[in-house]
């Protein structure tokens, strides 16, 4: 079990709130991701359920029982840090061992543990080994190992792939959605990096200095921000966010349209424009259009082989279910 | 840019700071041990005839060279326990984020800046004297019969003040170590359920063990040859349950005007100091290499 509540959950350093007083259910079971820009609070709001840093104001429940004042080994919640935070001098099997060694369980039972924690993690053949000798996944994986041991009733991960490279990232990215699925245990995962918060997330929860702005399924977000903010930063590329007149005729002070819902037209469209920077990816390719009335480029997705290049004249028009509309406030318009 | 003739001129440029250096170590040492060998007494001029292993046989068969062996061991490893315990307590508190510690860390770090005789005369003669001392003032407040410190006691009392002095030391290295301790560590620690205690035993402890040794490394060194202290306060005595290796070297060589037995305890010195030191690598020495 590992249902999380906060209620008006609200976190001060001196005189400057980090957090305003949110509300927020993490449900049994549930993957839950944090995103928000650097600085947003998403790793103080973690710290704040992990029990490491005190709440300046509300309720936070686990399973229903108050946590608030409760420290943080008695939560039965285990963090997984971006600096996995092993221990230097002991080897992989003690490092893992460490919470039970804590909790003071037998030897048997210990060995049994890690080698089955071992043998998920595929860490069988490195449990002899120093922390110091490993790679970075192998790093995040003891680190991940000593976390499932615990048996906790969540788990908390702060930025745990930003210290890997492009391609070992998605691979840890699979692998903990796996154990997501196999376990069934409840996480809360901080990410900035809304590619990781799209693919992994059964809810999503996106902060704004410490705001939540919105919280939903990767695809609700994508689909119905609720905001300008939201709008801007689910999605990759960002949405195109378009002021002024055409806006106006939309009856709305912004629209947005994502680079995957304009089309190439081959002439008239609603927006003309000129070529800027073309990136080709090969499946796709993203152009970066300069139009007469806004000021930043817009960004199009276009098929893998357009020939189109710099300085060309480009005809564009939106797929009209796929607008959204915002007000003078930035909330949607239903 | 290393090539033949570079390092040519390197050896060139470098080499009277060597010779020296070599100088400067080699002629004293060689000097001691001609000496050593020598019958060599300021009291009785004349000539100074070769005796042999003599003065060796009468430095090392003088009751006095036993007892100054257990007090030298005695002294370095009493100020080594407190110094080193005192010290990990310290740092622990000391790093701990607290109002004023800026302050409290130059208070704690200054005993180190008092000069070795100064500090023991200040302690004999302002804490620990049975009269005007204020260890003698306390006890007199509680109604108890004044401790004569350095008469009763005196290797203990040679031994607190020794401690007090590199007590800072230790501290210094300790806390700096401290502060290098990753707090995300301490903080995984404590979700895994680790008490304060077992986070101070499994994790600090070990991560302060390099300083450790170094701290212990260096101390030896100096302490081993603790001179200043024991001169201005019991002058070795009573009798010699304060006189360690060094005093005994300079009580043979400069009080009896004895400069051949003198050399010899020196020889038997510097054998001693080397035989500490490889059995300190041997023992701690492996926490030294990453
Ligand atoms: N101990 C502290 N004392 C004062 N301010 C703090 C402290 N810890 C965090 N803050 C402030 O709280 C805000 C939120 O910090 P937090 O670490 O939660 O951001 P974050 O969303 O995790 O950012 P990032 O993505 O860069 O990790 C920041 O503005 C930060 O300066
Ligand atoms: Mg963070």
């Amino acid at each position: 079990m590992g249902r999380i509540t906060l209620e008006k959950v609200q976190k001060k350093f001196g005189d400057v709130e980090v957090i305003p007083p949110l509300d927020l259910t993490i449900e049994d079971g549930e993957f839950v991701v944090f995103v928000g820009p650097s600085g947003c609070g998403k790793s103080t709001l973690l710290r704040l359920i992990a029990g490491l840093e005190d709440v300046s104001g509300g309720e936070i429940r686990i399973d229903g029982k108050p946590a608030t004042d409760l420290p943080p080994a008695k939560r039965g919640l285990a963090m997984v840090f971006q600096s996995y935070a092993l221990y230097p001098h002991m080897s992989v099997r003690k490092n893992i061992a460490f919470p039970m060694k804590m909790a003071g369980m037998s030897q048997e039972e210990q060995d049994e543990k890690i080698s089955k924690a071992a043998e998920v993690l595929n860490l069988t053949d490195y449990l002899d080994r120093r922390p110091g000798q490993l790679s970075g996944g192998q790093r995040q994986r003891v680190a991940i190992g000593r976390a499932i041991v615990r048996e906790p009733a969540a788990f908390l991960f702060d930025e745990p792939l930003s210290n890997l490279d492009a391609a070992l990232r998605v691979g840890m990215r699979l692998e903990i959605s796996e154990l997501h699925k196999r376990l069934e245990t409840t996480m809360v995962y901080v990410t900035h990096d809304q590619v990781e918060a799209m693919t992994m997330a059964d809810k999503i929860v996106v902060l704004r200095a410490g705001n939540i702005e919105q919280v939903g399924s990767p695809l609700e977000l994508y689909k119905t921000p609720r905001n300008t903010f939201v709008a801007g930063f689910i999605g990759s590329p960002k949405m195109n966010l378009i002021e002024g007149d055409i806006a106006r005729k939309h009856d709305a002070r912004t629209i947005g349209v994502r680079p995957e819902h304009l089309q190439v037209v081959d002439s008239g469209g609603t927006f003309t424009g000129k070529v800027g920077v073309a990136e080709h990816l090969g499946s796709d390719t993203f152009f970066h259009v300069h139009l007469d009335e806004m000021d930043e480029p817009m960004t199009v997705r276009a098929g893998g082989e357009v020939g189109l290049s710099h300085g060309d004249t480009i005809h564009l028009s939106p797929q009209p279910d796929k607008i959204h509309r915002f007000d003078d406030r930035g909330l949607r318009i239903a | 840019m290393a090539t033949q003739h570079s390092r040519a001129a390197a050896r060139f440029m470098i080499a009277p700071s060597v010779i020296l250096l070599l100088a400067w170590m080699v002629v004293p040492l060689a000097m001691t041990l001609w000496f050593s060998f020598l019958r060599y007494n300021l009291l009785m001029p004349g000539d100074n005839p070769f005796v042999g292993f003599d003065n060796y046989s009468y430095f090392l068969t003088d009751p006095a060279f036993q007892a100054a062996i257990v007090n030298t061991l005695l002294l370095v490893v009493g100020v080594l326990i407190i110094t080193v315990g005192g010290g990990i307590g310290l740092a622990v508190l000391l790093a701990q984020p607290m109002w004023g510690t800026g302050i409290i860390r130059i208070m704690v770090i200054s005993p180190f800046f008092i000069m070795p005789t100064v500090s023991a005369l200040v302690w004999k003669n302002m804490f620990m004297n049975p009269v005007n001392g204020l260890f003698a003032y306390g006890a007199d407040l509680l109604g108890l019969q004044p401790f004569d410190f350095l008469t009763q006691a005196p290797l203990a009392s040679i031994i607190g003040i020794v401690s007090w002095q590199w007590l800072p030391f230790a501290t210094l290295i300790l806390l700096t170590a401290m502060q290098s301790l990753d707090s995300d560590q301490m903080e995984a620690a404590e979700m895994d359920g680790a008490s304060a205690f077992s986070r101070f035993f499994y994790i600090t402890l070990p991560h302060l063990a390099r300083a450790i040794t170094v701290v212990i490394l260096i101390q030896t060194i100096f302490l081993l040859s603790i001179f200043a202290e024991i001169l201005v306060t019991t002058n070795g005595g009573p009798g010699v349950a304060s006189t360690n290796l060094t005093y005994l070297v300079y009580a043979e060589s400069l009080l009896r005007f004895d400069v051949g037995t003198g050399s010899a305890g020196g020889v038997v010195a510097i054998i001693l100091a080397n035989i500490v030191a490889i059995f300190l690598m041997r023992m701690i020495g492996k926490n030294l290499d990453a």
